[in-house]
C-alpha cells in the first residue's frame, strides 16, 4: 500500500530529505521539483509539500497518512494524531526574550507578543502567572522594541536574530525539533508499511548521530 | 450575515447524503427492533454532570447555563443518558435498548469535519455473560454485510490490559510509560523504557507500542503472565467465535491503545473498512457506568454505528432519471398510485400542461400526462 506523506516545505524539507533518502525514498524528484507540489512517481510513497500548519490539516482530514512537521506546530495546534518519532533535525528552542531593561519580577500583568499563543499560555500557566498575549504573525522581535509588549515568546536557533535586535533570553521554555506524525486510523490500515518506514528512519537517525 | 450563514462545524443535509442517512438509520433501527431491542429517545440537552464519566473529553461540548445556574450540555454521547434513565426509572434489567440520534463534539475551528454526528446503536443492560458482547458483534457484522460493506476489519481490545501490565512495573514508571504508549510516541516511550530496570517483561515492553494488528500475531506475543490470562482467554474465545460465526471479518487485536471511551471495563471493539477515514462502529463492555449514577453495579454492553462514516462507505445509488406526473383534479388517486409505482417520480402541481412541460424540461425530467389536455 502507498504511504502518503505530507512534508513541511522549506527549511524542514531540506533537513529531512537526507533522512528520507537514507530510509529508502527516492528523493531526486523532490530535490529537482521546480514548481511541483505533489510527487507520486514512487508507487510506495507519495509526497506532498505543504506549509507546516497545513500538514496537520491534511492529516486530520485523512487525506495524508504521515506528516513531517515541527514540534512547535504540533504543540501549538494541539495535535490529535500520533506524534511518533522525533527526527532530531531542525532543532531549536522556545524562549522568553526581551530588552535588557525588562524586569521578569515586575508586579503587574505583563504583555507578551508571540506567534504561538497556546504555547505561551501553557508556559505562563505552569509558572502560575497570568499574562496578556498579543498574536503577531512575524518579526516578533519588534514588539518589545517599539513598546507594544513587555517581552516575546519565540523560537530561536542560534540566538543571532535576538542579539542583532538587542534582545536577551530570560527563560527557556522547551526544545523544538522536526517530528513524524501519523494519522491514528491509517496506522491501523497500513501498519506494516508505516512500521517499516519508522524502523528505517530510526536507523537513519542513529547513523546521522554517529 | 448570521441570518444566511451556518455556525462553524454544522451543515445542512439534503440530496443524496440526506437520502442515504434516512434510509440507513431506518434500516438499522428496524433491524434492532426486529432483534428485540426497544427504542429509547433521550433529550439532546442534558445536565453536564451526566457526562462526568467522559472527562476530560466532555470539555469539547456545547455548554449553556440553565436559569438556576446549572450547566447544561448538548449531549456528546448517547450511552451515558441511557445509563441515567436506567438509574432513575426503576426499570428492572435485563433490558435491551436501541437508539438513533445526534451527538455534538466540538473540534478545532476551521478544521476538517462536523460537530454534529449521527449515531445508531444498542445497549444491552444486565447481562454478565460474554453472550452480550457476541450479540453486539454479530449484529454489527451482519448489518455491515447486509449493507454490502465487505472489507470490514474488526479490532478487539481489552480495557483492563494496559493497567494490568503496568501494575507489574515500578509505580513511578507507570503513568509516563502509559502516556507515551497511548500517544504512540516512540521517542518518549524509548526514553521512559530506558529508566526501567531489566525485568522479565523487558522484551515485551520493547514491542508493546506495535502490539496491534493481525490477531494471531499479536496474541503470540503476549507475555507468560498469570495476571493477563483473563484478557488472553477472552480475546481467544471471542476470536474463535467470530471466525466461526462471522468469517468475512478481518480480525485484529490492539493491546497498546486507549479504548474508544474511558468508561469501558472489559472487551472493547471497533471496526473500519479499508478505505474509510473513520471507524464505522465502536463499542464495548461498561460494567461500572451505572454505579456512577447509583450505588449498584450493573453489567452492560453496547455499540453504535457512526452513521455519517457508514454512509460515506456506501456506494452512491445510481440515480434514476426523475419523472413528473401531470394530472387533473379528478385523477388524484391514479396519479398518487403511479407516483408510488414509478422510481424517482413526483406529482407535478401546476394547472396547465404547458407549465408542466416547462418544468419537466428545466429539471431534466420525463413527463407523464394523465389528462386529455393537448399542448398548444
Amino acid at each position: 500500500m502507498t504511504i502518503n506523506i505530507a512534508l513541511t516545505k522549506g527549511r524542514t524539507e531540506k533537513m529531512v530529505l537526507p533522512l528520507l533518502k537514507q530510509a529508502g525514498l527516492d528523493i531526486a524528484p523532490i530535490q529537482d521539483k521546480g514548481r511541483r507540489l505533489i510527487f507520486n512517481d514512487d508507487p510506495n510513497y507519495h509526497v506532498i509539500l505543504a506549509k507546516g500548519p497545513d500538514v496537520l490539516t491534511y492529516l486530520n482530514g485523512g487525506a495524508m497518512d504521515v506528516g513531517i512537521v515541527g514540534s512547535d506546530i504540533l504543540v501549538e495546534q494541539r495535535n490529535p494524531q500520533y506524534d511518533m518519532l522525533d527526527l532530531q533535525t531542525g532543532q531549536c528552542r522556545f524562549v522568553l526574550a526581551s530588552t535588557a531593561d525588562f524586569d521578569p519580577g515586575i508586579a503587574r500583568r505583563k504583555i507578551i507578543a508571540t506567534k504561538y499563543p497556546q504555547i505561551t499560555q501553557d508556559y505562563f500557566n505552569t509558572i502560575g502567572e497570568d499574562v496578556e498575549i498579543i498574536k503577531i504573525e512575524g518579526s516578533v522581535e519588534l514588539a518589545p522594541l517599539v513598546g507594544l509588549a513587555d517581552a516575546i515568546v519565540d523560537i530561536v536557533e542560534t540566538g543571532e536574530t535576538l542579539r542583532d535586535n538587542q534582545l536577551q533570553v530570560y527563560a527557556e521554555l522547551m526544545p523544538v525539533s522536526t517530528h513524524l506524525v501519523v494519522n491514528k486510523l491509517t496506522l491501523k490500515q497500513k501498519r506494516a508499511e508505516i512500521q517499516q518506514l519508522l524502523f528505517n528512519l530510526q536507523e537513519a537517525i542513529q547513523e546521522a548521530a554517529l | 450575515m448570521s441570518k444566511r450563514n451556518l455556525p462553524i462545524g454544522t451543515r445542512d443535509e439534503f440530496g443524496e447524503l440526506a437520502l442515504k442517512k434516512v434510509q440507513l438509520t431506518s434500516r438499522l433501527q428496524q433491524r434492532f427492533i426486529a432483534s428485540g431491542f426497544a427504542p429509547i429517545k433521550t433529550p439532546v440537552l442534558e445536565y453536564r454532570d451526566v457526562f462526568d464519566a467522559m472527562a476530560p473529553t466532555v470539555e469539547n461540548a456545547y455548554q449553556f447555563l440553565e436559569e438556576s445556574g446549572e450547566s447544561l450540555i448538548l449531549r456528546p454521547d448517547l450511552t451515558l443518558p441511557v445509563a441515567r434513565v436506567m438509574s432513575t426509572t426503576g426499570i428492572t434489567p435485563p433490558t435491551k435498548w436501541c437508539y438513533v440520534g445526534d451527538v455534538f463534539r466540538i473540534k478545532k475551528r476551521h478544521s476538517v469535519g462536523y460537530y454534529q454526528i449521527t449515531q445508531a446503536g444498542i445497549e444491552i443492560i444486565g447481562y454478565q455473560s460474554q453472550k452480550a458482547e457476541r450479540e453486539c458483534l454479530l449484529l454489527a457484522a451482519e448489518l455491515c454485510r447486509d449493507l454490502g460493506i465487505d472489507d470490514v476489519t474488526l479490532e478487539l481490545s481489552d480495557a483492563g490490559f494496559v493497567d494490568t501490565i503496568l501494575a507489574e512495573l515500578p509505580a513511578v514508571a507507570r503513568e509516563p510509560l502509559k502516556q507515551a504508549l497511548f500517544n504512540k510516541n516512540l521517542t518518549a516511550y524509548a526514553a521512559q523504557l530506558a529508566r526501567i530496570p531489566q525485568n522479565p517483561l523487558t522484551e515485551f515492553l520493547q514491542e508493546w507500542p506495535w502490539l496491534f494488528g493481525d490477531a494471531a500475531a499479536v496474541l503470540a506475543k503476549l507475555p507468560d503472565l498469570p495476571a493477563i490470562q483473563r484478557t488472553a482467554g477472552l480475546l481467544r474465545q471471542t476470536i474463535s467465535f467470530l471466525q466461526r460465526n462471522a468469517p468475512e471479518l478481518n480480525l485484529t487485536v490492539d493491546l497498546s491503545s486507549q479504548t474508544p471511551q474511558p468508561y469501558y471495563t472489559g472487551l472493547a471493539f471497533r471496526a473500519y473498512a479499508k478505505q474509510s477515514a473513520d471507524y464505522l462502529f465502536s463499542g464495548g463492555r461498561y460494567d461500572r457506568l451505572l454505579s456512577s449514577f447509583q450505588q449498584t453495579l450493573q453489567p452492560a454492553v453496547g455499540f453504535s454505528f457512526d452513521v455519517d462514516a457508514l454512509s460515506r462507505s456506501l456506494a452512491d445509488q445510481p440515480q434514476q432519471a426523475p419523472t413528473l406526473i401531470y394530472f387533473n383534479d379528478q385523477q388524484w388517486t391514479d396519479a398518487q398510485a403511479l407516483v408510488q409505482a414509478t422510481p424517482n417520480a413526483s406529482l407535478c402541481l401546476v394547472d396547465t400542461l404547458r407549465e408542466a412541460q416547462m418544468q419537466a424540461q428545466s429539471h431534466g425530467a420525463s413527463l407523464i400526462n394523465l389528462t386529455q389536455e393537448v399542448a398548444p
